[in-house]
């Protein structure tokens, strides 16, 4: 069998795959970018200087008037990408001269998710209004500016946790008392409901493909996702190729297309303390034009969320119960909620997650490319409970 | 199982090099000091690691050559009596594992990755077959050995916590003997 050497891919490979594995424009775009520079440099770091210098002229390709920058710093927290916190002085459109706190979002030279970032910026700007999400102010969308492709957010205020609660990384493992479950549950499935029966036909995204009725969203999904291990993984898997052959042979078609948020989570949105209200959905950069069941499947599972006082009622995000979650969703967005498909994006999400985190989670630091190798590499070691959990899953269709 | 040294310890270095060290109190000579010290450690551990198992059966290789010269001359000296004879029984130990060391660890890493391709591409092909006995055992052996590797490979990482203190993980040790 002939060896490919992923670390240093011959365009000859990155053809094969970009016609083997069929997937929206975007996606192939941003996927073959990363092959083509693998071989390149490991990302280096960069300064404060460096990001507010990049900042800076970005800002006067859309500012007419002077500004400034001030007070930049580095913020840490979900495992993908760099951001930086800082203030603007600027005579802000409407309101006059102000001093906006903002947060500058950028790739590191491969992600742990390989995204686009004009699909992010333009979701974000779709769902505005809709359900709440931090503002989004411009974008460096092919890195003319920035050393990499970046977006310049407002800053939201929140936590993503308690204050008082412990997680671990990327907000796996959260807990959230019984007193805040009942306010944070209800917005968390009002706020799913509205993204999916979102009209999105008549949005702004020009990033994404537009799937027709039936497979075909799903069709480019499997893609996607199977392209990421083939170039990424370094161990096959026997199991991954099961259930790769199996999420091919029982593709359920799709009965209305949504905005499919693609990391709808514990962990992924802001919410203000003192009052409960979710303030602002993050992470958008993973989303798509699909099927609904997907959203349900990933907020559900069990790294997302955990068990009640009783020692046996699994939480969905730490919140709910999975039964009333779902009876609550369908009831909001008039949409049913079919249990085999349900049971399709369960392993369908273990797929993509440990395609994330085995394979890229491999692949990203192995040739240090992230700006946090160690937390990417630590990382990479949940998925072994997730190929269990794929495994107990694939024992039950098989 | 993909989290090994040689995959670990770049990162680590990376991580002290690039976001840690910077962050030290230059004023704090010791801190400063201890971690480059870590750093330099890990890249001698980074270089060296995939030749400590060449190192040690050469070493013991030699050991024993010193031996078989010690025992050649110092077996007319009646000083040496007591000691040629606890050398002995080292000797022929050392002789034994020596003649049971096998492939290096790299050669056996590379064949389970090239055989992990050769069998994940004969799975792929066999998802093309029309359903019957025959694709059903396959299914069923790759599943049968799903179970046993990842039971090794999340005992392998239960330091790591991720399925909480009550998984109730075997020690790892219990998993990978013949």
């Amino acid at each position: 069998m002939a060896v490919v050497d992923k670390n240093r891919p011959s365009p000859e490979w990155i053809e094969h795959l970009r016609k083997r594995y069929p997937c929206e424009q975007e996606i192939d775009r941003v996927l073959t970018r990363k092959l083509e520079r693998r071989a390149g440099p490991p990302y280096a770091p960069v300064t404060l200087d460096l990001l507010q210098a990049g900042t800076e002229a970005l800002l006067r390709t859309q500012l007419s008037e002077p500004f400034t920058i001030s007070d930049t710093r580095w913020l840490s927290g979900g495992a993908s990408k760099l951001q930086m916190a800082f203030v603007l002085h600027w005579n802000q459109p409407g309101v006059g001269r102000s001093s906006t706190p903002l947060v500058l979002r950028m790739e590191p030279s491969e992600a742990i998710t390989e995204t686009s970032r004009l699909r992010e910026f333009q979701i974000i700007k779709a769902m505005e209004g809709k359900v709440p999400v931090p503002p989004t102010y411009w974008i460096d969308a092919y890195g003319e500016y920035l050393p990499y492709p970046a977006i310049v957010y407002g800053f939201a205020e929140g936590v993503t946790k308690p204050s008082k609660s412990s997680s671990s990384v990327s907000g796996v493992g959260t807990f959230i008392p019984p007193e805040i479950r009942e306010t944070l549950g209800q917005q968390f499935v009002d706020h799913l409901a509205i993204t999916h029966t979102f009209d999105w036909q008549q949005a702004d995204i020009g990033a994404y493909d537009r799937p027709a009725a039936g497979t075909e969203a799903l069709e480019w999904a499997l893609n996607h996702w199977e392209r990421v291990w083939e170039e990424d993984s370094h161990e096959d898997v026997p199991l991954m190729r099961l259930t790769m052959a199996w999420l091919r042979r029982n593709m359920p078609p799709v009965d209305h297309v949504s905005v499919i948020h693609g990391d709808y989570r514990l962990g992924n949105f802001l919410y203000t303390e003192h009052d409960l209200r979710i303030s602002a959905w993050l992470d958008w950069e993973l989303g798509y034009l699909g099927d609904r069941h997907e959203d349900l499947s990933w907020s559900a599972k069990r790294q997302f969320g955990h068990l009640a006082e009783d020692g046996k009622t699994f939480l969905v995000a730490g919140c709910l119960p999975i039964e009333e979650y779902l009876a609550r969703y369908e009831r909001a967005s008039g949409l049913k909620v079919d249990p085999q498909r349900m049971q399709y994006y369960d392993l369908f999400n273990n797929y993509k997650a440990i395609a994330i985190v085995l394979a890229t989670g491999y692949r990203a630091p192995l040739n240090g490319k992230t700006h946090q190798d160690v937390l990417v590499a630590w990382l990479s070691g949940i998925s072994y409970p997730l190929l269990e959990e794929l495994r107990t899953q694939m024992a039950e269709v098989l | 199982m993909e989290l090994r040294p040689s995959f670990q310890i770049p990162a680590l270095i990376k991580s002290l090099t690039d976001v840690v060290l910077p962050a030290v109190d230059p004023a704090n000579k010791l801190a400063q000091e201890q971690g480059q010290l870590v750093v330099a450690m890990l890249h001698l551990m980074a270089q060296r690691l995939p030749l400590q198992y060449h190192y040690d059966c050469h070493e013991l290789k030699q050991f024993l050559g010193l031996a078989d010269s010690l025992a050649a001359h110092g077996a007319a000296l009646p000083e040496l009596g007591e000691s040629l004879a606890a050398l002995a029984t080292d000797v022929e130990a050392g002789r034994a594992v020596l003649s049971r060391a096998g492939v290096a660890p790299a050669e056996l890493e590379a064949t389970n990755l090239a055989l992990r391709t050769s069998v994940g591409a004969a799975i792929s092909a066999s998802a093309m077959a029309a359903d019957g006995p025959d694709t059903k055992a396959i299914n069923a052996a790759v599943m049968a050995h799903a179970q046993e590797m990842l039971l090794r490979e999340r005992a392998w990482l239960a330091m790591q916590g991720w399925e909480g203190p009550n998984a109730g993980l075997p020690a790892v040790e219990t998993l990978i003997g013949d």
